[in-house]
């Protein structure tokens, strides 16, 4: 029994959901079919990649709050361009800017004028919503926009969505930089450790700003995907996602390395969020049910963790207080 | 109690929520399976038409499910790319969005399910959608403004472009400003779309009544809620119905409630049936697919038009329940 503890401290919180996923395949003959898996995957994709950035800016100990508002910002500039004529990639690499440039800005108040981050990209948060609305007075750009641009997210490849293909090029490049490289190991001491790490000569002021930008850019990269998927771009269409993420990163914090932001746990969290969504619609609950359930499961997650994620580093930046 | 045993306790009480809450969806079966999709319940309107149609599928015996895109567009698409997995028997979507889930309404009827969309658009991919005539409502409501005013003034205007419908209504505004050059436009406003909208409009309609006090003879509002707002604010400044003649869209029985209302200053709207629109999509679905009638014994083009209704002093009794 002893040997079991750290199995399930590690992966408790992953096979709870798999017994949702479970209970769900028990109670909708739908739920495992090939189709149905794709549709959550592909839906899991948006949240995914959100949170991913999310992740690595919470691994510098730093909140994003502006991460749906800069993607809904990127999907009406990417759907702009394409409204107007602009080719895919012009849009595309518009979008993505607008994403980074957001992403720097946040990194820049944190870092330069010691702004907490929950204040900073609040902040920018506004701005990017009242740029969004100005850029479209209101009025969502519609229209049958060109394969080359909604492609990107509605083709597939090797028989698997785009949108997949997407989420694993974005997981993976977040695995690769935190769990294998140099500036990931400072990522983390800068997270964990601040003073330590900048007494070790870690950049900690760069490691924030990189962490910030990687998070718009991740957020850049969601709003192009959801304007190509939906061939249309709102100035508040990614708002959805907004808690959603982060429930992602806080759920994913408790598997796989708990206490950390990590980028197994974002996805597999992501996924289950998706899962926990799709499996109630499909065995009939009503609206209000699945608003119910999905709570549930935000405040679970979080109790469940409550004492490593209590030990992480990003509860300071809550209680606004500077090391 | 150590953290592994709570783990497992909270989640396994998780799952067992998730099952007994969800499992009251699966245990009524029916034969008839409506899926019923609101773009936003949280919007009056989105709300009365979604509960109507659940209400009227129920008293059939009918099996529904009501969901709600909150607003969201990627949530609306995701809703019904899962329900097309669910094969309902039937669709119906409240204030959806045919342009923007095409692929989604495509895939439904790639699989058979038939699906009809109250005040939303046309799309070839649906059986039709149920319309009040947008630019007869416009039209209505200008009229009967212009018409109170004797067709000579001043009018403020709250206008709302996000939504196709209020745009419209706008838009023929204009239309009907255009041939009635004895009324002026003093200011509009234009609410934004979001969460706080009501904050957006109290504040911009606050401000244009200030700077415009007593040259103020007019009042335009492109839906009801606008117009709760701007009513508060009139009488709030201690004005008295009639004082500025005063015109909404929509209908409901909060607004009837403030037209009887001697105190309220909104004096008419045009009265949407949205319940009823509910309803007849549910009475088409069940000619169309449970007895097998032509879509065209009830509509042949894309639209099923209903009648809106004027609602003013001299008829606001028939209307209030």
């Amino acid at each position: 029994m002893k040997s079991l503890r750290p199995f399930l401290a590690t992966y408790g919180t992953a096979l709870a959901g798999l017994c949702v996923v479970l209970v769900f395949a028990v109670l909708s003959p739908v739920f495992l079919k090939p189709a149905n898996l794709a549709i959550i995957l592909r839906e899991t994709a948006f949240l995914g990649i959100l949170s991913l950035g999310f992740t690595l800016a919470l691994t510098t100990a730093e909140l994003d709050l502006s991460i749906a508002d800069v993607a809904s910002l990127a999907a009406v500039v990417t759907g702009a361009l394409v409204h107007g004529g602009f080719g895919a990639p012009a849009a595309v690499a518009a979008g993505l800017t607008i994403g980074l440039v957001c992403g720097l800005a946040n990194g820049a108040v944190v870092t330069r004028l010691a702004m907490p981050s929950l204040i900073a990209t609040l902040g920018v948060a506004a701005i990017a919503k009242g740029l969004g609305f100005m850029i479209t007075q209101g009025v969502a750009f519609v229209g049958r926009w060109p394969t080359s641009f909604t492609g990107l997210a509605r083709g597939s490849l090797f028989g698997l969505s785009n949108l997949v293909w997407w989420l694993i090029a974005v997981g993976f490049a977040a695995w690769v930089l935190l769990g294998w490289t140099r500036t990931g190991a400072h990522l983390r001491a800068t997270g964990e450790a601040e003073e330590a790490a900048r007494l070790a000569g870690v950049r900690t002021g760069r490691m924030k700003r990189l962490g910030l930008a990687a998070c718009g850019l991740a957020a850049g990269l969601t709003g192009v995907l959801l304007a190509s998927s939906l061939s249309s771009a709102a100035p508040n269409m990614a708002g959805d996602h907004f808690l959603y993420a982060i429930a992602a990163v806080l759920l994913g914090m408790t598997m796989f390395e708990p206490g950390r932001p990590n980028v197994a746990g974002t996805i597999v969290a992501a996924f289950s969020l998706k899962a926990l969504g799709n499996g109630l619609v499909l065995v009939g609950a009503a609206y209000y049910v699945q608003d119910i359930v999905l709570g549930g499961v935000i405040i679970a997650s979080v109790a469940l963790s409550a004492g490593a994620l209590g030990r992480a580093a990003f509860v300071e930046k809550l209680s606004f207080r500077r090391p | 109690m150590n953290q592994i045993s709570r783990r497992g306790l909270m989640g396994g009480a998780l799952a067992l929520s998730t099952v007994a809450l969800a499992g009251g969806g699966v245990a009524a079966a029916a034969d008839f399976n409506l899926a019923i999709v609101a773009f936003q319940m949280s919007s009056e309107t989105h709300a009365r038409a979604a509960n109507a149609a659940a209400a009227a599928a129920k008293a059939k015996g009918w099996t529904t499910t009501i969901l709600n895109s909150e607003g969201s567009l990627p949530k609306h698409s995701e809703q019904l790319e899962t329900l097309i997995q669910a094969k309902p028997s039937a669709i119906v979507i409240a204030m959806g969005k045919p342009v923007e889930a095409e692929e989604q309404l495509k895939k439904a009827r790639d699989a058979g399910i038939p699906v009809i969309m109250v005040m939303s658009g046309a799309s070839p991919h649906i059986l039709f959608d149920i319309e009040a005539n947008e630019y007869k409502v416009g039209a209505e409501a200008a009229l009967w403004l212009f018409g109170q005013m004797g067709f000579r003034g001043n009018i403020l205007a709250a206008r709302f472009d996000g939504n196709v419908g209020t745009r419209i209504r706008g838009r023929l505004l204009d239309a009907v400003l255009a041939e009635n050059t004895g009324i002026k436009v003093l200011a509009s406003h234009s609410m934004a779309r979001t969460q706080s909208w009501r904050d957006d409009v109290r504040q911009g309609m606050q401000t244009l009544l200030l700077q415009h006090g007593a040259a103020v003879e007019g009042l335009w509002a492109s839906f009801d809620g606008q117009a709760f707002v701007v009513d508060d604010i009139l009488k709030a400044q201690g004005k008295k119905k009639g004082e500025i003649k005063f015109v909404s869209i929509d209908g409901g029985q909060e607004t009837y409630r403030r037209i009887a209302d001697p105190e309220s200053t909104l004096q008419a709207t045009v009265a949407i049936p949205f319940e009823a629109m509910g309803e007849k999509a549910v009475e088409a679905l069940e000619r169309i697919v449970v007895k097998k009638e032509p879509k065209t014994a009830l509509t042949a083009g894309p639209y099923l038009f209903m009648d809106a209704a004027l609602v003013d002093a001299t008829n606001v009794e028939k209307f209030l329940k």
